[in-house]
């Protein structure tokens, strides 16, 4: 375990009566885009904050480079952070806001100059070195703090909601430029956000935290297919959350009585026994809503349910749709192409058909309530 | 460990002001009420011994009236001046950026003068043969025979003078944050613009208004120069007879005394704002409490 | 709208008394009269009469003024400016008196305070004279210039100076580099504040001067008191004004002008 690049090992942090980290354990490779996803108050915060220095874990150590760097003050590790608000220091120009550390290193002027110069080209800021921070906009102040933070190569970044404070467009714009320069310098990236499309976009590994524990440690694409609790299904993107409890198991398939309908196929890749009590997660984009039934050669193999149609509301991108499928309250999304609309609108009340692929339902194992 | 060097680190930098308040503030305001407690030695000094006689004759009518003129005195002053600056804070919380700094600007710009030198401008300009004198006199408003200088009126008027900066700049402060849309609904919903002014800005500046009061109210309590230089003999404030018997009487004790009677009066005003403030905002608290967990109730049902 | 106009006639004659005492002082240090009561012609006399060598009392309180301020100023801004720091950081029961200990000088009337010290130092046998007028300043200084510097340190961003940590900084590194450059202008302000009460007080420092030790304000005092000689006060607060009305416009000058550096100051 200690050779490998930045390690959490049980770290426990306690503020008061709240246990804001719990226990956590994880691994964060070198060169890695690393993201910590959960909503405000789950403890990605602290995290970040006790590999920074900033605060002190309750018990558990924290090794980066095989090297235990727990209580080590923060001006002692070479792990800088860019500051939700930037926090670049407003009496300073941006380049003396940028030089900060290699003078700091007692790194001669030729050399601080060169290194200065060369990310300032970087950001695209080399003819703004010598305004103050106010003198700058949002994503201009956003990039200086990003290359205050890369100068002198740190082992890690750490970004804490740093595009929180950003309009949606600049955001969108920013982003690609994280990803650029993340690309470009090669350096470890851990990233805190509660916006899961940021993380989605960027990182290599997410780890998404609920109450201070990790619920889930995977890559994007797992992460939304193949969510490992509750939490995450509903945290990450939108979706329909089915309670249940599986019936019988027909070869890589099992079906599941719910409370509104009678049978739900789905795929069994946990190998789930009879008698389990599952939740399943059908994400609205999956789910077909047809005025007339599915074509008959498809009817056995998937779920196709009766529905009346509640609310309708145009979305843009595609419109969402509201329905009522024998109690169970369903949500779908309909692309907008030519393709789909070969057939006649559908409108308010407007009894149709809800369907989908056994394989588009992802079931996570509930306790019993 | 950590918790020793950030408790040094505190202390380092709380001593020094600390301990410079205490030996300097603090013991004085001891030594004054202890030495009430003693009786004045003839050489001007402090006999040892415990007495109350001090309090005893500071107790005889002639000082109640004079502390009597001085808190009524006071709250004329505070009164007028707050009156003075609602308009006043209205007028430039309403202007532009740039004429606010100008106007501010200009309010604050005597401040910079000697306080006794504008004291005594005052003394000139109600000097019998002074220029107010004659105006007042020549459109009726007074008779020729009526002093302005060396009364009441006169410590009054400078009082106002004097203070009136420090009334219009905390007001001034709070109208600045006041958002003045409020009044335009409030007119929009019919109400008068005086019902308006009264019903909806003064509440929204109550806290600037709250320490006006103080600001003012305070030194007035203290004052000495205003009473010295354009009262008279009959309109002694309390000031002037902590300096008399401070200084031409040597009395200590007796000036000791009265400091401790000031303090009296400017301390248990204080303490009332303190108190009424404490239960305006407990009630605000609970207030909001009531009102968000009816939120929440209602929102569960 | 007619209320708004209302108020600014209010504005307008309330700016009018601010102003009428400080143009009688203006006018009348050109007025030939020795009374100033009614206008006897223009004169320099009293300009003259200011320098000339009868008048050197005037000059030397002047200096003696502005030496007390300069070191309470000082010394108020190094005190106050640590206590704000420590108000603004810790909050336990040590701040919470602190706190009062800073705040009630500021609820105190000024002749309260002026008593008390001289009966310190009279029980305490120092005498009173220039010393004892600069503790005096600067325990009621420290109050104004905290309050100041606190005000501005309740805008700062403590992520600055985690920032800064976070960088490779020190404690005191970071105090010098980052903290004090952001408390500066705080720091400043609380510091002309403090520079003004002490030039211009007069109640507390009459109740701890001592023979030879008269600052200006107690100069002109005395000459209001017991000399003659009031047309020279008028030219000198004239003099006063114009040098502290050409003080603020160029503080205001210079403080609308950004510096616009070009050249390079890491080397």
């Amino acid at each position: 375990m200690k050779d490998d690049f930045l390690v959490f090992d049980h770290v426990t942090k306690r503020f008061g009566a709240l246990t804001a980290v719990n226990d956590v354990s994880l691994t964060v490779n070198r060169g890695e885009f690393f993201s910590l996803l959960g909503p405000s108050g789950c403890g990605k915060t602290t995290l970040l904050r006790m590999l920074g220095g900033f605060e002190r874990p309750d018990s558990g150590r924290i090794y980066l480079e095989g090297k235990d760097i727990t209580d080590l003050p923060p001006n002692r590790r070479r792990v800088h952070t860019v500051f939700q608000n930037y926090a670049l220091f407003p009496t300073m120009t941006i380049w003396d806001n940028i030089a900060f550390s290699l003078k700091l290193a007692h790194m001669d002027g030729k050399e601080i100059e060169e290194k200065v110069e060369e990310i300032l080209e970087m950001i695209q800021m080399s003819d703004q070195a010598w305004k103050y921070p106010s003198q700058l906009s949002g994503g201009q102040k956003q990039r200086v703090a990003i290359a205050r933070a890369l100068v002198d190569r740190p082992q890690v970044l750490l970004l804490d909601e740093p595009l929180a404070a950003l309009d949606l467009k600049l955001r969108q714009h920013m982003l690609l430029e994280l990803d650029t320069i993340h690309d470009q310098v090669g350096i470890t990236f851990l990233y805190v956000t509660h916006d899961q499309g940021e993380a989605m976009s960027l990182s290599d590994r997410i780890a998404v935290i609920n109450r201070g524990k990790i619920e889930q440690l995977d890559g994007p694409a797992k992460i939304y297919e193949a969510p490992a609790s509750r939490f995450v299904a509903s945290f990450i993107g939108d979706t329909n959350f089915i309670s249940g409890e599986i019936v019988s198991v027909e070869g890589d398939y099992c079906f599941i009585k719910t409370d509104g309908f009678a049978q739900i196929k789905a795929f069994n890749d946990k190998n789930l026994a009879t008698g389990q009590r599952v939740g399943l997660s059908v994400r609205p984009e999956k789910i077909r809503v047809t005025l007339s039934p599915p074509p008959p050669e498809k009817g056995a193999a998937i779920n196709v349910f009766p529905s009346t149609v509640k609310d309708i509301v145009y979305q843009g991108v595609y419109t969402k749709y509201w329905l009522d499928a024998n109690g169970v309250r369903i949500s779908a999304l309909k692309p907008h192409s030519r393709f789909l609309l070969d057939q006649e609108a559908i409108t308010w009340n407007d009894k149709v058909f809800v369907w989908w692929h056994p394989d588009d339902g992802y079931m996570v194992e509930e306790d019993d309530v | 460990m950590v918790g020793v060097r950030n408790k040094l680190r505190e202390v380092g930098l709380t001593m020094p002001s600390f301990l410079w308040l205490s030996f300097f503030f603090v013991v004085p305001t001891v030594i004054v009420l202890s030495i009430a407690f003693h009786a004045a030695s003839p050489d001007g000094g402090i006999a040892p011994g415990f007495t109350l006689a001090t309090w005893r004759s500071i107790s005889n009518p002639n000082y109640p009236a004079i502390v009597w003129r001085t808190i009524w005195i006071s709250a004329l002053t505070t009164f007028f001046c707050v009156i003075l600056s609602l308009p006043c804070a209205y007028a430039i919380a309403r202007m532009t950026t740039k004429w606010r700094a100008a106007v501010a600007g200009l309010i604050m710009l005597p401040f910079w003068t000697s306080f006794i030198v504008r004291v005594f401008a005052w003394r000139t300009l109600l000097n019998p043969e002074g220029f107010l004198q004659g105006l007042l006199s020549s459109i009726g408003i007074i008779d020729q025979s009526v002093s302005l200088n060396y009364n009441s009126g006169a410590i009054l008027v400078v009082s106002v003078y004097s203070f009136l900066p420090f009334a219009i700049m905390p007001i001034y402060a709070a109208a600045e944050k006041f958002d003045f849309s409020l009044l335009e609904a409030a007119r929009d919903l019919g109400a008068r613009s005086f019902f308006a002014f009264r019903k909806i800005f003064l509440p929204g500046v109550r806290r600037g208004v709250i320490s006006a009061v103080l600001m003012v109210f305070i030194p007035a309590i203290g004052s000495y120069v205003i009473p010295d230089l354009v009262g008279g003999t009959d309109s002694e404030l309390i000031g002037n007879k902590i300096y008399q018997r401070t200084f031409p009487d040597r009395n200590l004790p007796h000036a000791s005394a009265l400091a401790g009677l000031t303090a009296v009066a400017v301390l248990l005003p204080l303490g009332c704002v303190a108190w009424w403030m404490k239960r305006q905002d407990e009630r605000e608290a609970k207030r909001l409490a009531e009102a968000t967990s009816r939120r929440i109730s209602g929102g569960a049902a | 709208m007619k209320k708004s106009a209302f108020c600014i006639v209010i504005l307008a004659l309330v700016l009018v008394f601010l102003y009428l005492p400080i143009f009688v002082l203006v006018g009348n240090s050109f007025n030939a009269a020795k009374f100033g009561g009614e206008w006897a012609g223009f004169t320099f006399d009293w300009y003259a009469a200011l320098f000339s060598p009868r008048n050197r009392e005037i000059w030397m309180s002047f200096k003696r003024s502005l030496l007390v301020a300069a070191i309470a100023t000082v010394v108020s801004c190094v005190l106050g400016t640590t206590a704000a720091m420590a108000l603004n950081k810790w909050k336990g029961r040590l701040q919470t008196v602190h706190f009062g200990l800073i705040y009630t000088p500021l609820v105190v009337p000024e002749i309260l305070m002026g008593i008390s010290l001289l009966m310190m130092f009279a029980s305490l046998k120092i005498p009173c004279g220039l010393l004892t007028i600069i503790i005096a300043h600067i325990t009621f200084c420290i109050s104004y210039v905290t309050m100041t510097v606190l005000a501005r340190l309740q805008d700062f961003d403590d992520r600055i100076t985690e920032a800064a940590y976070d960088l490779g900084a020190g404690g005191l590194y970071t105090f010098f580099h980052v903290t004090l450059p952001i408390l500066m202008p705080g720091i400043v302000a609380g510091g002309l504040l403090a520079f003004t009460l002490s030039i211009d007080d007069f109640v507390i420092t009459f109740f701890v001067t001592g023979p030879g030790a008269d600052t200006l304000p107690l100069k002109i005092y005395s000459m209001i008191k017991h000399s003659r000689q009031m047309p020279v006060i008028n030219s000198l607060s004239t003099i006063m004004l114009v040098l502290t009305c050409l003080l603020v416009g160029v503080s205001r000058i210079v403080a609308n002008h950004r510096p616009h550096r070009h050249l390079k100051t890491t080397k």
